[in-house]
């Protein structure tokens, strides 16, 4: 009796999910969008929504992807590492096939794997750690540079154009902050420049006070920071009070307006190196005033990333008249694609040839200009 | 002075800052310990929501055009003490009243409950993002050559300082003086006991809430204003070193939880100044282990006798 009725419950279920994955498949298509919707760095996730939502309607207007039209299901992942492998394991379950993200990267990493294992595909519009592709996934790309590119170029203007004497390293101890810190470092020292400090600072932490008097007995006059804008603020705005005036740098994880709202004037000058302002390019005006017109930011770093990751995707699915993943892969990895980045181009590992990255000075009203 | 005892100075004050802070929030943890023999983890969460109000009221007032800072505070404060006084107490109310009395685990499983219900309702309502308020109090003095290396002392922690010093001593002067004090010193020492003399003791323990709440609340102010950032999630961390700064300094004392908190504060402080800064946690609770393995019942506190 009670196998008949696991059986039936089984059988059920299957049916269920059958039923699922044809309905989904019949005019609409479900994109996954992954992302954090909630949480410390939720507004990293808005830049992601926006983007793959714009992308979506602009391609529905066009008349969707082989009759298909296209619709967004946002999926929350708080930028955890546990709630992300729960969301990749939700996605897989709601018969999705083809998603936009993780965001960070260190949701993106566990995520991957579950869609390898499943065959689905994803791209990354934000993800930048070099570890992700280093497993050899297939399905797995990205349309932002990679960590180590955006740390190299920092390293590159800290020795061609800033020129400091007393650098200190500073990182959150996160794979991203982390890596970009230590990859920094390493490449400042084959330039001849040795840091004096590295150190970690804890994620969520509120008080640098004992930190900066460190760096001001060092007589420190550069600070590269790896990590997210919250700490960084925090540290901006505890050095002006201390009267160290330092310049600070860090990657594209604290351009934020939030960094401007957190540390105020100690704000300005700030360096930065974050993707290319996409949102400048001449094919992207209409959708910019498009942006606009719903009352949402266009100029955040994801927002445009996030838009080429579904031209890539839809893209392919028109070249090769098909929704299956194996396909769509084999086709992204060997074609070239004109999208809202520029021409999109990937190597085996499924990175970007060329490196979307830029060095850029932030302003205290949260806007960024080009650095010299 | 020399370079270096500049440098410890300033250390010193910036661990002092902290650890005061720490001592606000930590008398509430052992208020209520020392009476119900509770662990109140939504605590933090308390001192989170002083902050909020402060930072709301503060806005409005803003925006009404008052532009006096000492008025702006005052207000501030009296409605954040309120508000999360409010709060402190219905959460007694609703989620540890109703479970005094049975085993010890299950109003420690709704506490934590409540601290993870507390942080999502505020996420929910006020955005998960943080939120930031421009500098009010600026400016400090600065003491040596800055050439050299200058200490500077914020007129924002002087404030943090004296309102923690005068605060702790109108708590110790109401323990110690009144009848209301007194009350809740019988229930600490005998829950049932007090209740056969005709005290009201839930009456007490709602008190206690409140009282630490209020605490909670102008440690919420001073830090809001101090860091000038908050977000649903300061609560926990503040409320974890705020526990472990009232265990350190034995839990259910008052000067216990003020020592306590001052410890752990220079003791973070010193180590982020002499050692890389992810090892200020290793060391502080390093500390920690060690102390509670000489002295179980903390530095003040009294060894448990368990209550029947």
């Amino acid at each position: 009796m009670n196998q008949f009725r696991k059986t039936l419950l089984g059988l059920s279920t299957a049916v269920c999910i059958m039923g699922m994955t044809a309905a989904a498949q019949a005019d609409t298509l479900k994109i996954g969008l992954a992302g954090p919707a909630t949480g410390p760095v939720a507004q990293y996730g808005d830049m992601q929504k926006i983007g793959v939502m714009a992308a979506i309607e602009d391609i529905n207007k066009a008349g969707g992807v082989n009759g298909m039209m296209l619709e967004g299901v946002i999926y929350d992942d708080a930028c955890d590492p546990k709630q992300a492998v729960a969301v990749a394991n939700k996605i897989v379950n709601d018969g999705i096939f083809h998603v936009v993200g993780h965001l960070c990267s260190s949701s993106t990493e566990p995520a991957s794997d579950i869609y390898e294992e499943e065959g689905v595909l994803m791209i990354t519009a934000a993800s930048t750690s070099p570890s992700i592709t280093e497993k050899g996934h297939q399905m797995l790309f990205r349309t932002i540079g990679l960590d180590s590119l955006q740390g190299s170029m920092a390293a590159q203007y800290i020795l061609g154009s800033a020129k400091p004497a007393r650098i200190a390293v500073i990182h959150d101890k996160q794979q991203y902050g982390e890596g970009l810190a230590t990859a920094v470092r390493d490449q400042l020292a084959e330039g001849g420049l040795k840091a004096i400090m590295f150190e970690g600072v804890t994620p969520g932490d509120k008080d640098f006070s004992a930190l900066i008097a460190k760096l001001k007995k060092e007589k420190v006059d550069f600070v590269y920071y790896g990590g997210y804008h919250p700490e960084l603020g925090l540290i901006l705005r505890q050095s002006a009070e201390k009267g160290f005036g330092a310049q600070f740098m860090g990657p594209e994880g604290i351009v934020n307006a939030d960094l401007a709202k957190i540390a105020g004037d100690a704000s300005e000058g700030v360096l930065a190196t974050a993707p290319k302002s996409f949102d400048q390019n001449a094919v992207n005006q209409a959708r910019v005033e498009a942006i606009k017109a719903k009352g949402e930011d266009p100029t955040g770093p994801f927002v445009f990333t996030a838009y080429a990751a579904v031209e890539v995707m839809t893209n392919a699915m028109t070249a090769t008249k098909s929704t299956d993943t194996e396909k769509l892969a084999a086709y992204i990895r060997a074609n070239e694609a004109e999208t809202a980045i520029g021409k999109v181009k990937y190597d085996e590992k499924g990175d970007l040839m060329e490196s979307t990255f830029l060095v850029y000075r932030l302003h205290k009203d949260g806007s960024k200009s080009p650095a010299q | 002075m020399s370079e270096f005892s500049l440098y410890l100075l300033q250390q010193l004050i910036n661990g002092l800052t902290i650890g005061s802070t720490y001592a606000l929030i930590a008398i509430g943890y052992t208020m209520v310990y020392g009476i119900i023999g509770m662990i109140n983890f939504a605590h933090g969460e308390i001192y989170m929501i002083g902050s909020y109000i402060t930072f709301i009221v503060i806005a409005g007032l803003m925006s009404m055009g008052i532009v006096s800072l000492p008025i702006i505070l005052i207000i501030a404060l009296v409605v954040a003490m309120f508000m999360a006084s409010t709060y402190g107490w219905a959460v007694e109310r609703v989620a540890y009243r109703p479970l005094r009395g049975t085993n010890r685990l299950i109003p420690l499983i709704s506490a934590i409950g409540m601290s993870i219900f507390l942080q999502n309702a505020v996420g929910i309502s006020q955005g998960f993002r943080d939120v930031a308020l421009p500098p009010m109090v600026t400016g400090g003095w600065a003491l040596g050559n800055p050439a050299d290396f200058e200490v500077t002392i914020s007129y924002m922690q002087v404030i943090i300082f004296a309102v923690t010093f005068v605060t702790m001593t109108l708590l110790t002067l109401f323990i110690s003086k009144s009848r209301m004090g007194r009350a809740c010193r019988a229930c600490a020492e005998d829950l049932g006991m007090t209740n056969l003399l005709g005290i009201n003791t839930n009456k007490v323990i709602a008190l206690t809430f409140i009282i630490g709440a209020a605490l909670a609340a102008i440690a919420g102010l001073l830090l809001g204003l101090y860091y000038g950032v908050v977000n649903p999630f300061v609560g926990f961390i503040a409320g974890l070193k705020a526990f472990t700064a009232a265990v350190l300094g034995g839990i259910g004392s008052i000067p216990g939880a003020v020592l306590g908190g001052l410890i752990l504060g220079v003791t973070e402080a010193m180590t982020a100044a002499f050692f890389p800064s992810e090892y200020k946690d290793v060391v502080a609770f390093g500390l920690l282990i060690t102390i509670l393995l000489f002295r179980p019942s903390g530095l003040l506190g009294k060894p448990e006798i368990e209550k029947v």
